[in-house]
């Protein structure tokens, strides 16, 4: 980047995640851009720019044409409005690209939001409609049958083979997440479970089951990004988009993510720390294999130990480096749009001091991994107050 | 016909409405003997990674693989 200046998170606002029959997707949007207004102080007409992420809104809910549907909803009228599809790192796009305006000068205050309504469509065809991340050519990954838990459960087999990874390893995360989940009011999940039930449950695509999978929600998430800190901001200190193949049968390896590290490397380099001054990790636990593998490629654990520490208890609430205290994608719910926003508003929650029953006590420096498809997009966040480093 | 050694597998067991009616079915990426991994199904007795096998020809619009 040529220039650039600080540039702060001002305002959050995040609706419940769950299953909502009664609400559209517009009026998800408008819960969590109003209340990111509230949060941040501000009248609409202050927000320059929206940046919107959504992966399928049109596939879901058949409506096209979303960022202005929403800027309008929102009164932010006549300003700039632009939807990122980027799979499930869409919302992580969205905010990336927003800091880039604002820390190049472009704009002083804009507004992310990220936004998915899922629960319209049976569960047959919400896989399908996410199959639309993956290879969908003639010959590929998709034509063969696969579908997203499958291509994981492909990720979670090698890892086993290199590694010596178990389904007790995948089960950790599960339950620790979900234990997580039952303390957060807004999480869609608020169950505990035992590693004996996350083993015997329903499978899916083997060896995952039915609890190494994250839910089917309806949610927004937004959040005020601005040039003006101060009071109860939290700074951006580093955030990277990298890529990488779509098809997982394209990637030399698939028990790392290159875009994750490439992501990782750059969001550190930028914050001038590494992955030993974390405090806690928000990551992308789509299925429980892509946390084990997202604490690997970030850095917490060596390659190949993540889940043997997972088991250990490394990432727990009180562990080492606390991963996913929201309940993650697991428990929280994962509305794929509004998941990287959502993550980078519960790290915003944390820093502040005010994630109530959540709060962790080390709570300087978060990181938010937030994951596109099979690895073929990611963006890393990295949230704290300057002053601590 | 081409021959290659199993990379990874998974059994599927929820499936969209198209291929509903396979499950539960074999899902395996490839590593061709002549260089390359492909996508594919496997056919029959189940796969392990690091087991041998051979490509049956297309099936569809997807590549399928037989054990050796």
């Amino acid at each position: 980047m040529l220039s650039q200046r600080p540039v702060s998170i001002t305002g959050i606002g995040k609706t419940r995640f769950g299953v909502f029959a009664d609400r559209d997707l517009r009026s998800l949007a408008v819960e969590a851009g109003t209340r990111a207004l509230a949060d941040a102080a501000l009248e609409p007409d202050a927000v320059e720019a929206l940046y919107l992420g959504n992966f399928a809104g049109p596939e879901f809910t058949s409506q096209n044409h979303l960022a202005p549907y929403i800027s309008n909803a929102l009164r932010m009228s006549g300003i700039p409005s632009t939807r990122f599809e980027a799979a499930c790192a869409s919302g992580g796009a969205a905010f990336f690209h927003a800091f880039l305006a604002v820390a190049a000068g472009v704009y002083e205050t804009v507004m992310v939001l990220g936004v998915e309504k899922m629960t319209c469509q049976p569960n047959p065809r919400v896989t399908e409609i996410l199959c639309g991340a993956g290879d969908c050519g003639p010959g590929g990954e998709m034509a063969a049958g696969s579908t997203f838990p499958s291509l994981f459960a492909m990720i979670a087999r090698r890892h086993m083979h290199e590694y010596g990874t178990r389904r007790e390893h995948l089960a950790a995360v599960a339950v620790k997440n979900h234990a997580n989940g039952v303390l957060n009011p807004d999480a869609q999940m608020r169950k505990l479970i035992t590693p004996e039930q996350a083993l015997s449950a329903r499978l899916i695509a083997e060896p995952l089951g039915l609890y190494d999978c994250s839910l089917v929600s309806d949610g927004a998430a937004a959040l005020i990004l601005s040039a003006a800190g101060g009071g109860r901001s939290v700074e951006v200190l580093g955030v990277a988009q990298a890529s990488d193949h779509v098809a997982l049968d394209q990637k030399p390896s698939i028990t790392t993510f290159p875009a994750v590290r490439a992501a990782a490397r750059r969001a550190y380099a930028m914050a001038g720390i590494g992955p030993d001054r974390i405090d806690f990790a928000e990551v992308h636990d789509c299925f429980t294999i892509a946390e084990i593998v997202a604490t690997e490629d970030l850095g917490f654990s060596p390659p190949g130990r993540g889940g043997f520490e997972a088991l250990q208890g490394t990432t727990a609430r009180d562990g080492r480096i606390p991963v996913n205290a929201s309940g993650g994608l697991k428990a929280k719910g994962h509305p794929v749009g509004a998941t990287g926003v959502a993550q980078l508003c519960d790290m915003v929650r944390q820093l502040r001091g005010d994630a109530g029953p959540l709060q962790l006590d080390r709570r300087n420096v978060g990181l938010a991994q937030n994951l596109g498809g099979s690895g073929a997009t990611c963006v890393v966040t990295i949230l704290g107050n300057r002053e601590v480093l | 016909m081409r021959t290659g050694t199993v990379y990874t597998e998974t059994v599927v067991h929820a499936a969209p409405d198209r291929f509903a009616a396979d499950t539960p079915y074999q899902v395996v990426l490839v590593d061709l003997d002549g260089g390359g991994r492909v996508a594919g199904r496997s056919c029959g007795e189940r796969v392990a990674i690091g087991d041998r096998v051979v490509e049956l020809g297309p099936h569809g619009d997807f590549l399928s693989f037989q054990k050796l």
